[in-house]
């Protein structure tokens, strides 16, 4: 199985074979053709192009049509500045211009690119049938942003019937783009809607909840399937989110798989994510990638899970990074050698650890793949140097590659299941992601007070 | 504390502007920030005391709360309009050297890059937290950022970026600046980045929120 029929499945939470791969192909595919961000978004042709191109590269179950969350708000009159390596940026806020609501029409076919769009998706729908695409749909909270600016945050609380008329308005939009997206064949409607990332658990059942049900359920009876995309820290609205009752969520790697994982599927929704955009995939090489992925898969698993990058892809991702990733995807024996060559043995001896901890000092012990060459290993080794220093001699600080058996036995002694780990005093405090050093340094804090207290 | 300093450091933490703001709804109708500092001023507090035990007080709650996930964006920016309603009252004091700035913070959206939300909120808590903030706008030039350095000396830069497409113009951002000026201290944020990216381009310093900035500025000052 694959392509549409793996997304289904997986959308579906039904047990597949490969986990599904889709790479959030924006304007990465103006590099894959030599051209800039701003030709390639202009043209059907470029983007038939384009996404032609990565489907040959990157061997994807689904890809996006275009990733422009400006395609509305440009429909709709806001002012769009062009980039080279970017999608366009929104200027100009009609409604901040004394442009009223009620002037604002749904856009029609001919109105800003959507037309261009719309071929560009029949066009695919043709070359490609055996392909899952997602139609991108500007979410109703951040096209109302688009058209009010940043004054909507405050306006939701100065004056919500206000704010409920223009996104009952926007609402309206993402249903009819949706709606041409669906017509023109595409598979998966993607409501994007980045900023609500920005708002607390309550403004977002007031503001977004509703809508966006609304949204998801037309989707349904549409026959298409639904994706809700938040880039951003959302990590606090992920439950809300899941109660618009979309088939799937994404998220970026801002927030912990395990957690939306766990999330998710309490809710009966499918889950996407999160291959670190730029640790990883922008920066890091190869092997970082393959193994960035691995992780991915490994805690996603094989019910309900879609691998993709956190966002969109930054223009200038070396190309090999996600052939890397997409080989790794299509070929289990690869991931069982990865797998293997960061396994911990089990005939291995468990050290005694009773002279490791220290009464008055703070033992913090790193674990790692190797910091030398895996880069947020490296990191993670930095971070927590970089937190124990103001603590001087009252912190211990090592690292423990599990390149080295030495490193195994210490993952296994401090039940640690995720690399990078950084283990205080033998509990597990930060986990896979690299945590900002006040955060470490709080920790640290907190365990000499315990220390202070147990000895008081 | 004065019971005043109180009421003012609670305004500014329940984001409560003025008399007429309806928000928040528990305090319709009640006096806010603006009138509070009015009536401070009028009773012979000094704007130090003012500043220190009501604004500050109110604005580290709300940096503490938005740290730990209580409170979010729209709540930030309601308490920093009632900061700013606050220092209306105080500004004219602070030209005569009644009060001094803590430091100066430059901060811009990296060139190529047009998104402003979160600059403005991370210049609008720094600016609330006692600093002086150039803000250079969006689509900034490294050359921009270190003309700026220069005429303002031991200022702190603050990069902002919101896509993954100008993390690299980040990276020769801040080596540009750092070419210019090895010990100029360069911080960055926005929602791509994170701390291994910072360390990674060498930057001084990443942070995850508004508040996290003004933590590092409180930190090297």
């Amino acid at each position: 199985m694959r392509g549409r029929e793996l997304i289904r499945s997986a959308f579906s939470r039904e047990q597949v074979d490969r986990i599904p791969w889709v790479p959030f192909v924006g304007v990465h595919a103006a590099q894959l053709l030599g051209i800039t961000a701003r030709e390639y978004l202009q043209s059907a042709d470029h983007i038939v192009g384009g996404v032609g191109r990565a489907v040959e590269r990157y061997s994807p179950d689904g890809i996006p049509v275009v990733f422009d969350l400006q395609i509305e708000a440009e429909a709709l009159g806001c002012q769009l500045v062009w980039g080279d390596d970017n999608p366009p940026a929104v200027v100009s806020h009609p409604l901040l211009e004394g442009v009223q609501l009620d002037c604002l029409k749904i856009p029609d076919i001919d109105d800003g690119r959507i037309d261009l769009v719309m071929q560009a998706t029949m066009r695919l729908r043709e070359k490609h049938p055996e392909l899952a695409l997602y139609g991108l749909v500007t979410g109703p909270f951040t096209l109302a942003l688009h058209l009010m600016g940043t004054d909507i945050f405050m306006q939701i609380m100065l004056d919500p019937a206000q704010i409920h008329q223009l996104l009952r308005f926007t609402t309206d939009v993402a249903g009819s783009m949706a709606k041409r997206y669906i017509e023109a064949g595409a598979d998966v409607i993607a409501v994007v809607d980045p900023m609500t990332s920005q708002i607390d658990p309550m403004s977002f059942e007031t503001f977004v909840t509703p809508y966006v049900t609304e949204i998801n359920q037309d989707i349904r009876q549409a026959g298409a399937l639904s994706s809700f995309f938040v880039c951003g820290n959302a990590r606090q609205n992920i439950e809300a989110m899941c109660r618009t009752k979309p088939d799937n969520i994404s998220i970026d790697e801002n927030i912990p798989l395990d957690f939306v994982r766990d999330t998710a599927l309490a809710h009966d929704v499918s889950f996407g994510g999160n291959i670190k955009l730029t640790v990883a995939l922008l920066l890091g090489d190869e092997d970082t990638c393959r193994r960035d992925a691995l992780e991915c898969m490994d805690m996603g698993g094989r019910k309900g899970f879609v691998l993709a990058p956190g966002c969109d892809l930054a223009m200038a991702t070396p190309v090999e990074n996600l052939v890397a990733v997409a080989e790794l995807v299509h070929d289990e024996d690869l991931q069982g050698e990865l797998r293997a060559s960061e396994a911990v043995t089990v005939d291995i001896e468990l050290p005694d650890l009773s002279g490791h901890w220290d009464e008055d000092r703070v033992v913090i012990d790193v674990i790692t793949l190797d910091s030398s060459s895996c880069a947020p290993c490296q990191y993670m080794v930095n971070a927590a140097q970089r937190a124990a220093e103001p603590f001087e001699d009252r912190v211990i600080c090592q690292e423990h590659p599990i390149k080295r058996t030495e490193g195994v036995q210490m993952m296994m002694a401090l039940g640690v299941r995720n690399l990078p780990t950084i283990v205080m005093d033998g509990d597990i405090e930060f986990a896979s992601r690299i945590p900002p050093i006040s955060d470490i340094e709080r920790k640290i804090g907190e365990h000499l007070a315990a220390k202070a207290k147990g000895a008081a | 504390m004065s019971d005043l300093l109180q009421q003012i450091a609670d305004c500014i933490k329940a984001g409560k502007i003025d008399r007429a703001s309806p928000y928040p709804p528990e305090m319709s109708g009640q006096d806010g920030a603006d009138e509070l500092t009015r009536q401070a001023l009028d009773t012979g507090m000094t704007v130090d005391q003012i500043l220190e035990q009501g604004l500050m007080a109110g604005m580290d709650k709300v940096g503490q709360a938005f740290r730990d996930n209580i409170i979010f964006v729209p709540q930030v920016l309601m308490s920093a309009r009632a900061m700013s309603a606050a220092m209306e009252h105080l500004k004219p004091h602070f030209a005569s050297g009644a009060s001094e700035r803590k430091g100066t913070f430059i901060i811009g959206t990296v060139q190529g890059d047009l998104h402003d939300i979160g600059k403005n909120l991370v210049a609008m808590m720094v600016e609330g937290n006692g600093y002086e903030v150039v803000d250079l706008g969006v689509d900034v030039t490294a050359e921009t950022f270190i003309d700026a350095a220069r005429e303002h000396p031991d200022s702190v830069i603050g990069l902002s970026c919101l896509l993954t497409t100008t993390m690299p113009a980040m990276q020769r951002i801040v080596s540009a600046i750092k070419q210019a000026d090895p010990s100029q201290i360069v911080c960055i944020g926005g929602a791509p980045v994170h701390q291994g990216f910072a360390e990674q381009i060498g930057a001084d310093r990443y942070a995850p929120d508004p508040q996290g900035a003004v933590e590092f500025l409180n930190s090297v000052h």
